[in-house]
């Protein structure tokens, strides 16, 4: 919304854009990473989804001078940029309890304790990488933050991570500069996290855990991975909760470790694995982004037959997915991750399933009504969504509007190709889980891992 | 006592700005007799909070006009690239004057 009024300030035309109270030091974020601080904004007070229609009237006759004042008269235009440190000087000197207390102070730590990153540090995590330190992979918003190779040492350096982590650690930030990412939306109020999956041969040698207790921290690998990317997010991109600014997460979560698949089971069953429905071959070391914005409960499933797992598969994942599964109408583009437990994995490829399958039956069966999707979607914000708009859009199928029917059932899948499926967990248990994602915010976007 | 807790020199966690630098357009005196374009994030309440704020600036500017957002479509989810290359031209082709964007929350 900012962004769209900086582009108009740009081709010469004034703007004002109303921004809500709560979001007014998210706004000074975006305004600055635009290049445009004093970008104007009128002030609404509160927050509009709680308001009737009085309010609003009233609070937009209160806000019409500012409207006024942001298009019309003089205003500043010009701003001059700080220094900023170069990338080898030393910006602090201390003990390792002054350093915690200094990087607090300063917001540049996530809350846990952190590896001073010093310059023989750093170093050795550049040792890893053939790209130069000063290069740079893209630039993340919202604070517009160049994302060089020698920013992602120093940040590997605090989290915990080994050197040679180095190159998994450079295709994770190049995916997130992707656009497809769209990082600049990674502090947004669904407080969406992103996970990464890492595929391939480099998941064995780095030690990652694709077994039990793959999503809990406590292997030095997943955990330290997963606790890179929410720094670098912190500190490159700017997304930092109060009292700092620019991540609006409402209630949010916290990292995700890092994911690996067992992708023997996978090989044993003759069936792809998560990297290469991504597109890569077998040998091929991937690392893959994508957002979680909500997890769903254990899923046990028992049985010796597929589609004794399906079903079970179909009501639990599809439930957690129902209520976001609107977001994922609105944009119609939606990729919810399934990880499978092993032995599951096992009785649905034995009775004959492929995995495009299981991804059809879930499409198939998992169903909320059209009333539900545009009521869940009303909650969120999308006022003036409505299924049938979009199917006359053409960003829908015909099936959302199959009739007028507001009980009709819809697919919570939009595209069933999208829907992740990825072999992990207890090999000795019964369970999967599914991962939620935030639609095209945090959207799937894999790199090949340069060794 | 003394101790030998070692100190460590350290370089800093953030990466150099990448923010451009840009300046704000030009403004008119006040807007009457101007085009107004109406962008929107079809999120909170847009549909309700346009048209009462193009009532309200026409009783004070009669001259003044708008661009609806139906126009625009959303801005929001919109690939930044491509909305840097379309939202311009759309703005000449509707000889747009000033823009109010809504709505951040």
């Amino acid at each position: 919304m900012l962004r769209a009024a900086a582009i108009a300030e740009r081709a010469g035309v004034p703007s004002v854009s109303i921004v809500t109270t709560p979001f007014l030091q998210q706004a000074a974020v975006v305004c600055k990473g635009v290049g445009l601080p004093s970008l104007p904004i009128a002030e609404y007070p509160g927050v509009p989804m709680t308001d009737g229609s009085d309010a609003v009237a009233r609070k937009i006759e209160a806000l019409l001078p500012q409207i006024v004042a942001g298009l019309a008269g003089a205003r500043e235009t010009s701003r001059t940029k700080a220094a900023e440190p170069a990338p080898r000087s030393i910006v602090y000197r201390g003990t390792l309890d002054e350093i915690q207390e200094h990087f607090h102070e300063n917001l540049w730590s996530d809350g846990l304790p952190v590896i001073p990153p010093t310059l023989e540090r750093v170093e050795r995590f550049l040792a890893h990488t053939r790209r130069a330190p000063d290069g740079v992979l893209g630039r993340l918003l919202p604070e517009n933050r160049a994302a060089t190779v020698w920013s992602i040492a120093v940040n590997g350096v605090m989290a915990g991570c080994r050197p040679e982590y180095m190159p998994v650690l450079v295709a994770i930030v190049d995916a997130i500069a992707d656009p497809i990412f769209r990082v600049e939306d990674a502090g947004s109020t669904p407080g969406w996290e992103p996970l990464v999956i890492v595929s391939g041969p480099i998941a064995r040698r780095l030690d990652l855990n694709h077994g039990q207790g793959v999503m809990r921290v406590g292997r030095q690998a997943n955990t330290s991975v997963g606790r890179f990317l929410r720094l670098y997010l912190r500190n490159v991109a700017g997304l930092r909760i109060p009292p700092g600014a620019g991540d609006k997460g409402s209630i949010a979560g916290s990292f995700n470790v890092a994911l690996a698949e067992d992708e023997d089971a996978a090989a044993a069953l003759g069936w792809p694995t998560f990297g290469s429905d991504q597109g890569f071959a077998r040998d091929d070391s991937v690392v893959t982004v994508q957002s979680v914005v909500s997890i769903s409960p254990p899923i046990y499933s028992a049985g010796t037959r597929a589609l004794e797992h399906a079903r079970i598969l179909a009501e639990v994942f599809g439930s957690a997915c129902g209520y976001w599964s609107s977001i994922g109408m609105k944009y119609a583009r939606w990729e919810p991750l399934l990880v499978l437990g092993p032995s599951i994995a096992r009785v649905i490829a034995e009775d004959g399933w492929s995995k495009d399958d299981l991804r059809r039956y879930l499409h198939e069966h998992v169903r909320i009504t059209a009333r539900q999707a545009e009521t869940y979607a009303l909650q969120v914000g999308a006022t003036s969504f409505t299924l049938d708009a979009h199917v006359k859009a053409g960003v829908l199928p015909a099936a959302y509007a199959s009739s007028a029917d507001p009980e009709r059932p819809v697919p919570v899948f939009v595209q069933p190709e999208k829907l992740g499926i990825l072999i992990a967990g207890d090999p000795g248990r019964n369970q999967s889980k599914g991962y939620v994602n935030n639609h095209i915010q945090g959207g799937r976007v894999s790199r090949r891992v340069e060794t | 006592m003394t101790t030998s807790e070692p100190v460590y020199d350290v370089v800093w966690p953030l990466a150099p700005s990448a923010a451009p630098s840009a300046t704000l357009a030009t403004r008119s005196a006040d807007l009457n007799g101007k085009i107004v374009g109406e962008l929107w994030d079809y999120l909170f309440k847009g549909e309700e909070i346009f048209p009462l704020i193009r009532k309200k600036l026409a009783a004070r500017y009669p001259g003044i006009r708008f661009v609806p957002f139906e126009v625009f479509g959303s801005t929001h989810g919109r690939d930044e690239k491509e909305l840097a290359t379309t939202l311009p031209s759309q703005l000449r082709q509707h000889g747009c004057d000033a823009v109010i964007s809504a709505v951040g929350a």
